[in-house]
């Protein structure tokens, strides 16, 4: 049985013999007294009825399963943050809410849309009861919400979140699937057609995926906004982003305003309309003072704050140094170490000889500005100050001894987190034979910015043997580089290849500023492995200075290691239509 | 006896046909049987939805992309479930009409509403492209094929609805079940690559759209033509025998 359907009755409470459920007794207070007595459990016996219904409702029970999944596919992409989390497990409660408004809408439109408006105005319980009864039905989807919010919770305690939990944000989530079930019952009172059930889902859906058009803190108005914010770049929570408790109110209030439409539609005593017309009022104005809480600026001392912690990281991270490497992490983020230690470590483990200059790790986030949604409110100058400090921010730039991490990247487990452990490795070995770049910010965000090639260059297969001994990717994972296309070079058209992770943008900061891996260079450090790693190591060591040197080639290293120089043909692509290739742009050889 | 055997063929291909005669009768039925109103009420909240962006994105100078257009359809698609209900399916079952012809000459009837729904949506769209940036105006073709096969999987499952138990409520399921489809399709890293661009190509992603949409009308019409209610619900009926009370 679904909400839509008829349903049984209100279990007899009301029988005819107690007269409508809201007529007025006059048989005096003793009458009165028992009236409003047999109409409040007759309410309640209808709200129980309609609350299973809904909570049984096909509609409803698919949303929760579509929220439920949704939460999952998002969080389980990185490790939670729980700023970041709680405002995540609303979206799916905004799919849960869609389906509740739905539901909601064909529960309280049932008398009329197919036409049995007669057959239930003979029944003892009036319109205004029935729909106070589908009110406080709504109460069904509580469970629901709370499955949701628990289920949500559980997914990301197991992954191992930072920070804590926004209880008022939680709350916010909860709030918003009654207000879209309030709503639902009043347009259902209203218009009985499904399809207006159908729009008013769509309209809070739209509300949500548009919330770009939005400005500021115009985002924080629309029910749930979906992917405006840089919640996932902080490093830590900010106050009053987003505006939990505000946003809460907001919705408590909505929630209201919908209870009290679907009521004064149907109830027609004008004492009450009075009293339903001085609460739409209050809801009314309690909304406007939510929303210009939520549009007050964030305070200046909390973004100052956020903007040195980005700029200077070290002002905010403890640093801890283990096997000479320094790793610098944002507070809270001490659980992340050892998942960055191994890799590094497992370079440090092979390594011959290594460099002078001390390799760093540390934490970045791609915190951007201008963003309206973080600054609005503030003076330009202030706004300039910031984005200046930020343009100087570390990981905005490369530096050849560290490696930058930013904090919203780094995934939970699987075959990702074994993506990251390798792109960890491969930054270290180039650190290690001197590969690794320095690059400013401007040179990074210039147009004409390509990154370098290590083309016949010893220390790349060196640099790639190293990463996968530290890690031990699978071979088909790293087989399957090899078919990321080719790219000119000097004039030379060289097959790439691309490592774990490289794909999707890679996990470290800045992205794209990595040397590219050739194919060659892949398959030589292949026949490497397949060595004895003494054998090798003994090798490098022996002139470790001259396989560093960017003027030793693939074939000199494979004719020391005794191995054939693999050979990958890469032929220009294919002349367009009528004409010779067009010349693109080159990527420079890595001289660093 | 020959020419009765010759003749039996024609007959009976004939009596197959016959509900044709009934067409221009029955023409009149389905013109006022059609929820001209649902439609309307879909198309109208389309138009006026990405009239509202523009009017938004006109401050800002930032024209619509066809994302916006792909959103603000929905409410068309949504009316368009409502299009293929059946109310007295049992009794048109019964005639010598076939069934579907009704709720797939409704179809029919609505597809040039959205047709110009449509073309609304792409003026506004073109509109807040100012002329310098008439060049950067994203191709129409793969959006017309998304946007058709979008409207083709919704009356199919609409049909398919229409089949089942849930028959009564109609788009009320038949709605999110259409976007939960599409929403697979779009988001499922197996046919992610067919069907978004980047990383398909415009060319790519029309042939996908289009064959969805071409998939989609056959199971459509497959399902209005299945003449089984199909009712999951258990009906209870009293045990022989036993004494009533």
């Amino acid at each position: 049985m679904t909400a839509a359907d008829g349903g049984p009755a209100a279990g007899g409470t009301a029988t005819a013999s107690t007269g409508r459920a809201d007529s007025s007794g006059d048989g005096g207070p003793a009458v009165s007294a028992r009236s409003r007595h047999d109409r409040l459990q007759t309410v309640l016996a209808l709200a129980r009825v309609e609350a299973s219904m809904l909570l049984r409702s096909v509609l409803v029970v698919a949303g929760l399963l579509a929220g439920g999944f949704a939460i999952w596919f998002i969080v389980q992409l990185r490790k939670p943050l729980w700023w970041n989390a709680s405002w995540q497990i609303g979206v799916g409660q905004l799919i849960l809410a869609l389906t509740v408004l739905a539901a909601a809408q064909l529960a309280a439109g049932r008398a009329r849309r197919d036409g049995m408006t007669d057959l239930y105005g003979s029944f003892p319980v009036s319109g205004g009861a029935r729909s106070v009864g589908h009110l406080l039905g709504l109460a069904g989807v509580v469970p629901a919400s709370l499955l949701l919010v628990g289920a949500g919770v559980a997914i990301v305690q197991a992954l191992g979140p930072i920070g804590v939990p926004s209880a008022t944000v939680l709350a916010a989530g909860l709030l918003l699937v009654l207000a879209a079930g309030a709503a639902g019952v009043a347009i259902g009172t209203r218009f009985s057609h499904p399809l207006a059930g159908v729009l008013g889902a769509l309209v809070l859906f739209l509300s949500s995926a548009t919330s770009h058009v939005a400005t500021g803190s115009g985002i924080w108005l629309v029910p749930w906004q979906v992917g405006q914010d840089q919640l996932g770049a902080l490093p830590f929570p900010l106050a009053g982003y987003p505006p939990g408790a505000a946003h809460a109110m907001e919705l408590a209030a909505i929630a209201v305003l919908a209870a009290v439409a679907a009521l004064f539609l149907t109830i027609r005593r004008a004492r009450t309309r009075v009293g339903l017309a001085a609460a739409a009022a209050a809801a009314v104005a309690l909304v406007c003072v939510t929303g210009v809480v939520q549009a007050s600026p964030i305070p200046a001392d909390s973004l100052s704050h956020l903007m040195r912690a980005v700029a200077e990281p070290t002002s905010v991270q403890p640093c801890t140094v283990a096997n000479q490497v320094r790793y610098c992490l944002y507070p809270g983020f001490g659980d992340v170490l050892p998942s960055l230690e191994a890799p590094v470590d497992g370079v440090l483990a092979h390594l011959p000889v290594r460099p002078d200059q001390r390799l760093t790790v540390m934490q970045v986030t791609t915190l951007s500005l201008p963003d309206t949604t973080l600054t609005h409110g503030h003076s330009q100058r202030e706004i300039a100050e910031w984005t200046a400090e930020l343009q100087r921010a570390p990981g905005t730039g490369a530096a050849a001894s560290a490696i930058y991490l930013p904090v919203e990247s780094w995934p939970t487990a699987g075959g990702a987190l074994a993506d990251a452990h390798f792109d960890i490795a491969l930054a270290a070995a180039e650190w290690a034979v001197h590969l690794a770049p320095t690059m400013t910010a401007s040179q990074i965000n210039s147009s004409h910015f390509a990154s370098c090639i290590p083309l016949d260059q010893a220390r790349e297969p060196i640099a790639i043997w190293l990463a996968i001994l530290a890690t031990h990717p699978s071979a088909a994972e790293l087989n399957a580089g090899l078919g990321a296309g080719i790219t000119e070079v000097s004039n030379t058209w060289v097959a790439a290849w691309a490592y774990p992770g490289s794909q999707i943008g890679g996990y470290l900061s800045p992205g794209g500023t990595a040397p590219t891996t050739t194919a060659v260079g892949y398959l030589l450090a292949r026949e490497m492995t397949r060595l004895p790693p003494q054998q090798v190591t003994r090798i490098l060591t022996a002139s470790w200075t001259r396989w560093t040197n960017l003027r030793s080639t693939d074939a000199q290293l494979a004719a020391a290691l005794g191995i054939r120089l693999p050979h990958v043909s890469a032929s220009a692509p294919g002349p367009a239509a009528g004409g010779t290739p067009a010349p693109g742009p080159q990527q420079p050889v890595c001289t660093s | 006896m020959d020419s009765l055997l010759e003749k039996a063929p024609y007959r009976t291909s004939r009596r197959r046909l016959s509900w044709l005669a009934a067409l221009p009768l029955l023409a009149r039925h389905i013109v006022r049987t059609m929820p001209w109103l649902t439609l309307t009420t879909g198309c109208l909240a389309c138009t006026a939805f990405l009239a509202l962006m523009a009017r938004l994105a006109s401050p800002s100078h930032s024209p619509l992309t066809d994302g916006t257009v792909r959103l603000a359809f929905l409410p068309a698609v949504a009316a368009l479930t409502f299009v293929l209900r059946c109310p007295f399916r049992p009794v048109t079952q019964a005639t010598p009409v076939p069934a579907w012809l009704t709720p797939a000459a409704q179809v029919v009837l609505a597809l040039p509403l959205l047709a110009a729904a449509y073309w609304l949506e792409l003026r506004i769209m073109t509109g807040t492209f100012p002329p310098r940036m008439v060049a950067h105006q994203p191709a129409i073709y793969p959006l017309t094929a998304q946007l058709a096969a979008w409207c083709a999987v919704a009356i199919a499952v609409a049909a398919c609805v229409d089949r089942s138990r849930y028959a009564d409520l109609g788009g009320a399921v038949a709605v999110p079940v259409s976007l939960a489809v599409i929403g697979t399709a779009w988001y499922a890293p197996a046919s992610h690559r067919f069907l978004a661009d980047p990383p398909a190509s415009q060319g790519e992603l029309t042939i996908a759209w289009y064959l969805i949409a071409a998939v989609a009308v056959i199971c459509a019409g497959a399902a209005m033509r299945d003449q089984w209610h199909r009712c999951a619900r258990r009906i209870r009926r009293p045990r022989l025998g036993s004494r009533p009370g």
